[in-house]
Formats: C-alpha cells, structure tokens, sequence
C-alpha cells in the first residue's frame, strides 16, 4: 500500500498528472470532483467542493448532520446531479461543466462504483443470493448459472454463504448490510462508497459490518467512507475530510484527529469522540 | 293472485344460471388483465411530468365517475354511431370495464408505487442497472405484490358490473334472469339466485386472490407457492454446495 499522503485540490492544478508520474507518486486518479455545488430548489447544500480520490486510497468524510457529506458522496455516482463542477470517474467526465452528449453514460459510471447504503436498501423480494446475481447479471451481463455462482463467492467473502436462501427480511440489520457489501463487492468495482453504513444498526451489529469493511480496505480497494464511527475513521482514514456547512472545513492526510487546527473540527470531535 | 315461491326453478334453470355466470366471468377475466396493463400505464402517465400527467388525471377523474351502464352504452351504441365501430358485446362489455376500470387500478397501482422506497430505485441504479430495468425488476414486483388486494376488489366489483350489460343484450346472468322471470313470473326466487351467484363468486375471487397474496410474500406461504420455492431453495443450495466445494478445494 502506498505511503505518500494524497492531497486534497483546493484549487484543482490545471495539469493533470501523467499516468506515470500519478501512478509513480500517489496511483491513478479514481475520483476527481472539482467545484461540486449542489441546490434543492433554492437551498444551496454544497457549496462548491474538490476532492480528489487515488487508487487504493481510503477516504473518510464526517461531519455534522446536514454538511453535505452524504450528498457529496452521492454525486460520484449520480445518485445526486451536481448542479454545477466537475465529477470525473476514471478520467471521463460526468459533471454538468460539459453538454450533456459528452458526458459519460451514468449506467457506465456506477457499474464501476459500488455503493453501500445507510439503510441497505435489498431487494426484499429476493434471496440474499438473487439480491447479488440480479446485480450481476443487470450489469455484467452474466447468464443466470454464472452469476449464481459469482454471487456466492461474494456470500462467501462476507461470510454469509450459509444464509444465500434467506429473505432480507429473515436477515438482522448487520447480515443484510453485509450482503449489500458484497451486491457491491460482486461487480468489482474500481471505487466503493459508503454512506454511513453502520449508522442504522444496533451497537452490537455495528462490529460485524466494520469487520468486513477493514477486510475490504486490507484488500487495497478505493474507498471513500462517510461515517460517524470516528474510531474506524482513525484507524482506516488515510485521507480525513471534515465538512461543515457544505464545504470542506479542513482535512488531512493520517494523523488529522490529532493534529487537526479548524476550531470546529475540534468542536465536533470533542463532541463525538 | 296469491303467489307461491317455485325455488325448484333455480335448479331446473341451472344450466342457464350457469352459462349466464360463465358470461359475466369471461368479459370480467379478459377485462381485467386488460385492465391491470392499461392502470399501470395510466399510473405512470399521472406520475410524468405535465402535460401527460393532468392528462391522465382528467381521464381517470372522468372514468372513475361514469357508471357501468353509461359506459357499456357508448361503447355499444355510441361508438357505433359516431365513429362507425360496430363491436359484439362481449368486446363492447370488455372495453366498457376496461375504460372505467383502467382509471380505478391506475390509482391503486400509483399508491402502490409511491409507497416503495426511493432507496430501492437508488440501490439498483447504484449497481448500474439501467432505469428501466430497475423499474421492471425492482420497483414493479414490489408494487404489484401491494396493489393485489385491491386488484382483487376490483375484480369482484368488475363482476357485479357486468350485471348492467343486460341493456345491450350481453347473455350475463342478470339477463338470463330476465329472460327466465318474463315467462316464469317468480321475480323474488330468481333474482335471489343470481345475488347467490354474484355472492359466491365474491368469495371465491376473494379466496384466489389471497391465495396469489400468500404466493407473492417473502417468503412465500401457502400451497401454491410452496414447490415454486422448494425450487428455488433447492437451485440456490446447489450453487451453495458447488461454491463451498471450489472454496474447500483451494
């Protein structure tokens, strides 16, 4: 794994790196937003926000309710529009900054990035294996035989093979938000997010899904976490963004919970930790 | 002239009963797939954008407040005069029911849309299915599993409706009863028969329907579902043992 600290673009640098220089020096850009701002109606919840996202690397975004760190996080994949700035995935562009026929097809752009929800969102009406081979197969294309068999590979990962014929319903909080990391995990993605996934479990499952998270991030996947378990966040974060207000109010490479300076930054951990 | 009650006519009339019954639930069978299929598409109508959407809502609106017979007798008669479309009424009575009928289940299926999560859209949008797949293959059988109950109403008010299809000679069963009374004269024991019929057929829809609810639940309960899960069970065991297999083999 990579040692160099990535950076944060403030003001993004007008000269992309080479692949060579960026794989040499900090791995390929997997995730690049630059001046991403985002309004409901007349409310303005971001901003105007960059980020940028190295392969490998493990970003964690926390904040307080209503900084804008789930929205940010939802506009990699276009579950949110950017209303205006740059979402680049994998060097092609799929902000508004452009006309809409050069953008990227958004289908293309979440079949290479997984996502794990809050509150899991399965489909209720399948099996735990049928929630991960309806992925495969939407996405991939697979025929139904191979994406069985896929999907329980990935059951298998998370270690939940044995529950492959259970219902969510038949499923605790923390079962299900495993097989929702593995429905994403399936489709080898190069870039998982994760939006507050242990937020909606009861203590004692939480451990359970940040046991196979750690797996994940050991596995040298690009993560990019929104969460409020600061904890992991220290433990996992080499790259530690704090938002407030709809912007990053301050971040930092590992160390940032001990040395960040931003007097709300500390404000908020002292309240959290 | 003091009548007595012959109730022995229903029994000796049951083959006329019968066919008359068969009638009703035939135009009610066809009308109602036609109806569920034209009641999705106005409920996705209603939930576009304008001006589509205050389309559907003008014709559900109007279709949800016109009665059966109206219906029946512009189909019939007035389409025949208007438009030069001469229909036979066991096609007039299926669109008449499909007209009125769309308009009810359109709400029905818009209710049942609206109550899935937004996350489950999200989440199969998130896998990289494309929109219309995640409509027909998440969102629809969600909805569809909430909107049965009340196709099943539906169906059993279609039924009843068909009643008023004696005005063009449709031979249902309230038409068989009429013909039957207007020789017999026993108005009270016939049509004591035919609401017998429209009663047993409300329960036996009513029975089928539950039976497709306990069919369509997660997991699945009752008699007609449980091979279909035994099934699937039994295919997602196989994959199971297959994969524990490679793994154990590594």
């Amino acid at each position: 794994m990579r040692t160099t600290a990535p950076t944060l673009t403030k003001p993004a640098p007008s000269v992309s790196p080479t692949p060579e220089q960026a794989g040499a020096v900090r791995g390929e850009e997997v995730v690049r937003l630059q001046g991403i701002r985002k309004s409901f109606g007349t409310n303005e919840v971001l901003h105007g926000v960059d980020l940028t996202v190295h392969q490998g690397e493990h970003v964690v975004i926390f904040g307080p309710s209503g900084s804008g760190k789930s929205t940010l996080l939802r506009t990699i994949n276009l579950l949110e529009e950017p209303s205006e700035g740059s979402v680049q995935v994998l060097g092609v562009e799929y902000g508004p900054v452009v006309p809409r026929k050069q953008r990227g097809n958004p289908v293309e752009l979440r079949r290479r990035v997984g996502m794990v929800f809050q509150q899991f969102n399965l489909f209720p009406h399948l099996t735990a294996l049928h929630n991960v081979s309806l992925a495969l197969r939407a996405a991939k294309g697979m025929r139904r035989a191979e994406a069985e068999e896929r999907a329980a590979q990935s059951l298998r990962q998370v270690g939940l093979l044995r529950f492959a014929a259970r219902y969510p319903g038949e499923l605790s909080g923390g079962q299900q938000q495993r097989v929702a990391i593995a429905r994403a995990l399936s489709l080898d993605p190069r870039v998982m997010l994760f939006d507050e996934p242990t937020s909606a479990l009861d203590a004692e499952l939480v451990g359970e899904v940040l046991a196979v998270m750690r797996e994940v991030a050991e596995s040298g996947m690009t993560m990019v976490i929104v969460t409020h378990e600061l904890g992991f966040a220290r433990e996992i974060g080499d790259f530690n963004v704090f938002m407030d207000e709809g912007v990053i109010a301050e971040s930092g490479p590992r160390g940032f919970f001990d040395n960040c300076t931003n007097p709300r930054t500390r404000q908020f951990m002292a309240a959290v930790l | 002239m003091l009548a007595s009650y012959d109730w022995g006519l229903i029994w000796t009339h049951r083959g006329e009963f019968l066919d008359g019954l068969a009638t009703a639930l035939e135009v009610s069978a066809v009308a109602i797939v036609i109806s569920v299929f034209v009641g999705l598409l106005l409920a996705l109508a209603r939930m576009s954008r304008p001006p589509l959407s205050w389309a559907a809502a003008v014709y559900i609106n109007v279709f949800r407040g016109v009665p059966a017979l109206v219906s029946v007798i512009w189909v019939y008669f007035g389409w025949s005069l208007l438009l030069g479309i001469n229909f036979s009424v066991f096609q007039a009575g299926v669109i008449a029911l499909v007209l009125l009928y769309g308009a009810f289940i359109s709400e029905i299926y818009r209710a049942a849309l609206e109550a899935i999560p937004r996350g489950q859209r999200e989440a199969g949008l998130a896998v990289g299915m494309q929109p219309i797949r995640v409509f027909v293959q998440v969102v629809l059988p969600q909805a569809t599993k909430i909107a049965i109950p009340n196709i099943g109403s539906m169906f059993i008010g279609m039924v009843k409706d068909t009643s008023t299809f004696t005005v063009i000679g449709l031979l249902e069963v309230v038409r068989v009863t009429q013909n039957l009374n207007s020789t017999t004269f026993q108005p009270f024991v016939l049509y004591t028969a035919a609401a017998g019929l429209y009663v047993v057929v409300a329960f036996a829809l009513d029975f089928l329907f539950r039976a497709i609810e306990r069919t369509l639940a997660t997991p699945p309960s009752g008699s007609l579902a449980r091979a279909a899960h035994r099934r699937r069970q039994q295919r997602v065991d196989a994959v199971v043992k297959r994969v524990e297999a490679i793994s154990g083999a590594r």
